[in-house]
């Protein structure tokens, strides 16, 4: 009998593989149907010499229309009834691809989201955030048109160990990356730092409540928690994604950060503006 | 309404639970049981109606992960944050609580027989006395049951059980059992609320809200997170079954992750017990660079002395939370 059980099992998990794989299949279809369409419009409408034949990704609008999508994409943002203060994107997938990541961050920043933090749980992202900056800057360029004057803030969450560049001047946004260390780690750090404090008499342990222990995860005072996830790829898990901070963050998933469009990050912005929290009344 | 109903499962159901158990399944489930208020708006009931059919929902729920041999559950029944709605609804809140615990303790022998074991989780102190009296004698009572666990967290939020962890290994650090460089992830872990249970693999959410609410932040961070859309007091036993399918997709990429962190884990203990050693070398030693074999030596000396600091700490930090309890249940024989 558990055999056959068994049997029926596998059936059931292949044909929900099938399943999940027809729907991906379907959506990168309708995806490519669509671009082709708005790719020939566009060449034939408003660029007069068409640059390349239309394939989505290569195709460079001339700088007026540049602007133009920074205008709207802001305008866009305008129009949600309430946008997350801090962002978080997080990427449950094996092969991160670093231009899709980039045109996230520079979406969200153009959208109005003032500070925006990448995750991924193998702690790549930190390891090559030179390589992701350099990204960022590039889309920036391309999307949005910015001079190298107006880039925007960088801080990486690390312990303070060492200090990486910041190119600021005239910061729109602030960009985290961070990894599975500024999560249980960095609480049990701070624990450690309390511990520390009692063992040398400077607290006791009935001083220790959540205030204290929250102004030592938050780094700096004007950080807010994260207000939104967004979650890249087919596990259904935070990952160990900023635990003490994720309290109260809606969580939207996405199928996947490759190729993923604009309109895409849009739908799920305008999800999290019709969401209601009632923050436990 | 009693806490264990009894198996009312049709031939169907039996069937999927036989073709579910085929594959691997989760052993500690959790869930943010929302939409009691909402569920008694569209029904056009009193919103405390709500919140009773909400725990027959419960019962219903244990005995279908009975049958699914999911043998520990562990629900948010109450946040800290709930205080702040109206007294009328929180009183009612408590009075039903009461009302659930009063029954429980009525239904000793079922539990028995069904070796059910109640904890619950959160800071008691802020609940009314008669409760936490009721709440104490249920906890005792059930305490040496072993065949199932159901985990009610009253009066919690996850940054409250992390604080509260981080006080009392401030405490134990006070009364000279630990020293602050034994704090690590694992020890943390030992001193949650929820310390006698696995992580959940698998946590629920209806009424589909996304978030987590301050609920087990610590403990899920691996956990599969599924979030569906129907109201708790309409929730079904293939809703469960969808839940646990989602578990199953999940659990390969998710076991990899797990075994990864652990890892990780296991690779900062060790280098923080080097780095501790080295220091103590340095201290206590006389100049003269030991050799490897000593030093090595060195290492498994500390790291077992360290061990049996961190057991002792949790002995006497368990026989605490104990009396505690036991406490509570001689005031109410008493009173």
């Amino acid at each position: 009998m558990a055999i056959v059980y068994e049997f029926v099992w596998q059936v059931l998990h292949v044909l929900l593989h099938i399943h999940r794989t027809l729907i991906t299949w379907f959506r990168l279809r309708l995806r490519n149907w669509n671009g082709q369409l708005w790719s020939r419009a566009l060449t034939a409408l408003i660029v007069p010499i068409a640059l390349s034949f239309p394939n989505q990704k290569n195709i460079v609008p001339a700088p007026g229309k540049r602007v133009g999508r920074r205008y709207r994409w802001g305008a866009d943002g305008k129009s949600l009834e309430k946008l997350p203060d801090h962002i978080g994107l997080l990427i449950a997938e094996e092969e991160p691809r670093y231009t899709d990541i980039a045109n996230l961050v520079v979406w969200c920043m153009a959208v109005g989201i003032s500070y925006v933090s990448v995750y991924d749980n193998y702690g790549v992202f930190r390891r090559n955030n030179s390589r992701l900056m350099d990204e960022i800057l590039k889309q920036q360029q391309e999307l949005l048109d910015l001079e190298g004057s107006k880039q925007l803030s960088v801080e990486f969450l690390n312990n303070g160990t060492d200090k990486q560049d910041q190119q600021v001047l005239s910061c729109q946004s602030v960009l985290k990356v961070l990894s599975p260390e500024d999560g249980k780690l960095r609480i049990v750090q701070a624990a450690q730092q309390l511990c520390r404090a009692v063992e040398q008499r400077e607290k006791t342990s009935k001083d220790i409540n959540v205030t204290m222990l929250d102004s030592l995860l938050r780094e700096s005072k004007s950080t807010p928690d994260p207000d939104l996830v967004l979650k890249f790829g087919p596990v259904e898990s935070t990952l160990g994604f900023l635990p003490w901070h994720i309290r109260l963050t809606e969580f939207i998933s996405l199928p996947s950060h490759v190729d993923v469009s604009y309109e895409d990050l849009f739908s799920a912005l305008q999800r999290y503006a019709s969401c209601e929290q009632r923050l436990g009344k | 309404m009693s806490w264990i109903r009894e198996d009312e499962s049709n031939l169907i159901e039996k069937l999927s639970a036989n073709i579910l158990k085929a594959g691997p399944m989760p052993k500690h489930v959790a869930f943010i049981m929302d939409g009691n208020r909402r569920y008694a708006r569209k029904r056009q009931v009193e919103r405390q109606e709500g919140h009773t059919q909400g725990f027959d929902k419960l019962a219903e729920t244990l005995r279908w992960c009975l049958n699914l041999s999911i043998h520990e559950v562990t629900v948010y029944a109450f946040s800290i944050e709930n205080f702040k709605r109206s007294k009328d609804e929180v009183d009612g809140l408590m009075e039903l609580a009461k009302q659930k615990f009063i029954r429980l303790l009525e239904e000793q022998e079922n539990l028995e027989k069904h070796g059910v074991c109640i904890r619950v989780l959160g800071d008691l102190t802020l609940l009314p006395l008669d409760l936490q009296q009721h709440i104490a004698r249920a906890v005792v009572a059930t305490r040496t049951h072993n065949k199932c666990f159901l985990n009610v967290c009253f009066a919690y939020t996850s940054r409250h059980e992390i604080a509260n962890a981080v006080r009392e290994m401030a405490w134990g650090v006070e009364q000279g059992l630990i020293k602050s460089s034994d704090v690590s992830e694992a020890l943390l872990s030992r001193c949650l609320y929820s310390s006698n249970s696995p992580n959940p693999d698998l946590l629920i959410r209806t009424s589909g809200e996304v978030r987590l609410s301050d609920f087990l932040l610590w403990q899920t961070s691996h956990s599969c997170l599924v979030f569906q859309s129907v109201l708790w007091p309409e929730y079904s036993f293939w809703n469960l079954c969808d839940a646990i399918l989602q578990y199953q997709l999940n659990h390969r990429p998710l076991q990899k992750a797990r075994d990864q962190h652990r890892e990780g884990q296991a690779l900062q203990q060790h280098e923080a017990d080097r780095a501790c050693v080295a220091d103590l070398l340095q201290h206590h030693g006389n100049g003269k660079p030991l050799d490897a074999q000593r030093r090595q030596e060195a290492l498994l000396n500390y790291t077992a002395s360290r061990e049996e600091r961190v057991q002792n700490f949790l002995g006497a930090l368990q026989h605490k939370r104990d009396s505690f309890l036991t406490d509570l249940t001689s005031q109410a024989a008493l009173a």
